[in-house]
């Protein structure tokens, strides 16, 4: 039995869905100064910023895509019933660092998840849950919306991913590079680390109908590695890989794509490409694989539900955005088939999105074109 | 998809089988044993719907069970049996698709107490007993049941008092449906110490009582052959201002859910008989757990359920009618399980 991922909307550096899907097939990088805190006290420069510095940035952009995805997927809350999960890394806490540095505090407490902001824009949600688990939240999120579709908890899933940077979370990242990083580089032998990008996107899953929706949502592999708080591990990882295909009941040679998670970093890259190199090994000439944060930054919360935005429209025009910033592939992925440059032509039919969080936290989706 | 119940097991002061459960609720008079000299510390009362004689090291053998409170070891030996009765042995192939839900209050409230008491009461540096500890956590009882018949998969402990056990149901029926186990021990488990004893009389609740009660619920069609049961659908709500309406929301949701008409429901289990007397036919058959069984908390929907799968199998003609869970809890909250048993054993009745 299977989902069906009916509307998306997407807010990232680069604009709407729309505009991001186009400057992601021209190659183009999103890498900026960042704007919303001095570069001087945390150590980092630069940032994949949308550009829009008021505060609540994250609740305001995930709302935008909740009321372009309701009216594009013709879902009225008021009618169906209807349930939204948010995943989010860091939830509002720039806001609670603004009260803290300025002494006041001007918002209610219930302003720091995201209820208030969903049922805004779409009156008769039934229920509103933040979710964290990192920078696999969406994932979690999609998995979680998957089973109350399929259990007929509920008839339509908002489930959303949104995040921006916050002063402190961009100080750890200043603390942990040699040297401020200039962009992300995934999969490439030079990188030098990873960047925040400001993000949000909405998917609604509902139940499948033949005929309809943007792509079928086969299943979402979990799986925690109990393990390193930062490192992610092999092991874990390939079982929340091994989930995804079998509750999407697809061998390896049935994926077309991989959306990878590729966030700059050596121990994400060289951990994920060693695990697909391994999962995709019998199969040839095996599936394309591209990622995004070289293009968008690393968008956290949203960043899982970002990859599954980008593989519907892969699915859905059979192109595919290349790996932006990558320019010599670190020996662990040269033998994958790396988007490199360019978009090519492809015609995925099967698609697998990775997502990892801190802590050991993994989330891996297939997708298959409706 | 839904879940089969093709096994059992059953400690309980009535008697260690469905049977027994059923025989004492039937009797409607309360099933007394002496506690007198069951602890050290002074009971509220002389008689309670407790069990009579437990033998942990008889039961469970010598080895780990030194330091185990009442409800872990009652639990224990409800999993072991609820295994056998099913005859499903965990072994290399399939432990990773086995697991444990066990609804529960507080987990061991007297191990909590105890523990929380020695730390005020102790010279420092707080001479307690270390291997103590682990019974004060609340999943105590499913780890270690887990633990004692190498079980690898799903393991879950859900408090909700009177609720648990249906909360457990729940979360069992899901895990199975969404795939993420094969076979699962659902369950309530409550001990009767002094510290229930004294819990139920101070908040007017009691007597006390204590029973330990699991099923082993299969994925439907997974060799799931001397089917007792099948657990359609559970609801639950939460409403503080009308229980009544509430509870009977519940069970007009959780039989939509099912698929079954109102008027076919032929039997009721649990305490809240009379809240639903618009939503069910005034025919159908009540099976209150408290008068017989005292206030057994997370384990009283389990020895509801219990009940009914014994009237199942007592009465041929019922096979295949479905029948009705409920609780409620004093702060609102409701819940409502649609069954349909069999006379069971040894056929598979899909």
């Amino acid at each position: 039995m299977a989902a069906t991922i009916t509307a998306s909307a997407v807010r990232t550096c680069f604009g709407d869905g729309p505009a991001t899907w186009d400057a992601l097939l021209r190659g183009d990088c999103g890498v900026a100064p960042l704007r919303r805190v001095d570069p001087r006290r945390v150590g980092v420069e630069h940032g994949y910023p949308i550009a829009d510095d008021r505060p609540f940035g994250p609740g305001r952009w995930l709302a935008d895509c909740v009321t372009e995805a309701l009216a594009a997927a013709g879902v009225d809350p008021r009618r169906r019933r209807v349930v939204s999960l948010v995943g989010t890394g860091l939830r509002e806490s720039a806001e609670v660092e603004r009260a803290a540095l300025g002494g006041t505090v001007d918002f209610p407490a219930e302003r720091l998840h995201f209820g208030p902001a969903v049922t805004d824009a779409a009156p008769g949600v039934g229920r509103v849950v933040t979710l964290a688990n990192a920078c696999s939240a969406g994932g979690h999120a999609l998995a979680l919306a998957q089973d109350l579709v399929e259990t007929g908890e509920a008839d339509a899933v908002l489930v959303g991913g949104t995040d921006a940077s916050t002063a402190s979370m961009l100080a750890m990242i200043g603390r942990v590079a040699a040297s401020p990083t200039d962009r992300v580089r995934p999969f490439d032998a030079d990188r030098a680390g990873v960047l925040l990008g400001d993000g949000a996107v909405v998917l609604v899953v509902e139940a499948d109908r033949p005929g309809t929706g943007l792509a079928r949502l086969l299943g979402t592999g979990l799986s925690c590695d109990a393990g390193h708080e930062t490192a992610p591990d092999r092991d874990g990882i390939l079982r929340a890989v091994c989930d995804a295909h079998r509750r999407a009941d697809r061998r390896p040679e049935q994926v077309d794509l991989v959306l990878a998670h590729g966030t700059g970093t050596a121990l994400n890259d060289e951990t994920e490409a060693g695990v697909l190199a391994e999962v995709f090994a019998g199969c040839a000439p095996g599936p394309l694989v591209t990622a995004l944060k070289g293009a968008v930054g690393h968008t956290s919360g949203g960043s899982a539900l970002l990859s599954v935005a980008v593989a519907i429209e892969a699915l859905r025009t059979g192109r595919v955005p290349p790996v932006i910033g990558l320019r010599r592939p670190t020996p662990e992925a040269a033998g994958l088939r790396l988007v490199r440059d360019r978009a090519v032509v492809a015609r995925p039919r099967v698609a697998q999105v990775d997502a990892f969080g801190f802590g050991g936290l993994n989330a891996v989706t297939l997708l298959e074109a409706s | 998809m839904s879940g089969v119940v093709t096994g059992c097991g059953v400690v309980s002061a009535a008697g260690d089988s469905v049977a027994d459960v059923l025989t004492a609720i039937r009797a409607g008079a309360a099933v007394r044993a002496d506690v007198r000299d069951r602890f050290a510390e002074p009971l509220p009362e002389v008689e309670a719907p407790a069990i009579a004689d437990f033998d942990v090291r008889g039961l469970l053998g010598r080895k780990g069970t030194s330091f185990l409170d009442r409800a872990t070891a009652l639990a224990m030996v409800a999993c072991g049996r609820a295994l056998a009765d099913g005859e499903l042995t965990p072994d290399d192939d399939n432990r990773h698709r086995i697991g444990v839900v066990l609804g529960t209050t507080t987990g061991s409230l007297k191990s909590t107490m105890d523990f929380s008491r020695e730390t005020l009461v102790q010279e420092k540096p707080y001479l307690v007993n270390p291997v103590l500890f682990p019974n004060t956590v609340m999943n105590c009882a499913a780890g270690q049941a887990a633990i004692r018949h190498g079980l690898r998969g799903v393991n879950a402990t859900v408090a909700g008092g009177p609720l648990a056990f249906l909360y457990a149901l729940r979360y069992a029926l899901n895990a199975i449906r969404r795939g993420y186990a094969d076979a699962l021990l659902v369950g309530g488990v409550e001990e009767y110490t002094p510290n229930t004893a004294w819990a139920a009389r101070l908040t007017d609740a009691g007597p006390a009582g204590e029973a330990s009660a699991v099923y082993l619920l299969r994925r439907r069609g997974a060799e799931a052959t001397g089917a007792r049961a099948e657990v359609l659908s559970v609801a639950t709500g939460f409403a503080p201002d009308d229980a009544d309406a509430g509870l009977a929301g519940c069970a007009r949701r959780a039989l939509a859910t099912a698929g079954v008409r109102a008027a076919d429901v032929w039997a009721l289990a649990g305490d809240d008989g009379d809240g639903l007397r618009d939503a069910v036919p005034a025919t159908a058959e009540r099976l209150p757990v408290r008068p017989a069984l005292g206030d057994c908390q997370a384990a009283a929907g389990a020895l509801a359920f219990g009940a009914l799968l014994a009237r199942y199998a007592e009465e041929p003609a019922s096979a295949g009618r479905p029948a009705l869970v409920t609780g409620r809890s004093r702060d609102g909250g409701v819940a409502a399980a649609v069954v349909r048993g069999w006379a069971g054993g040894g056929d598979d009745h899909r």
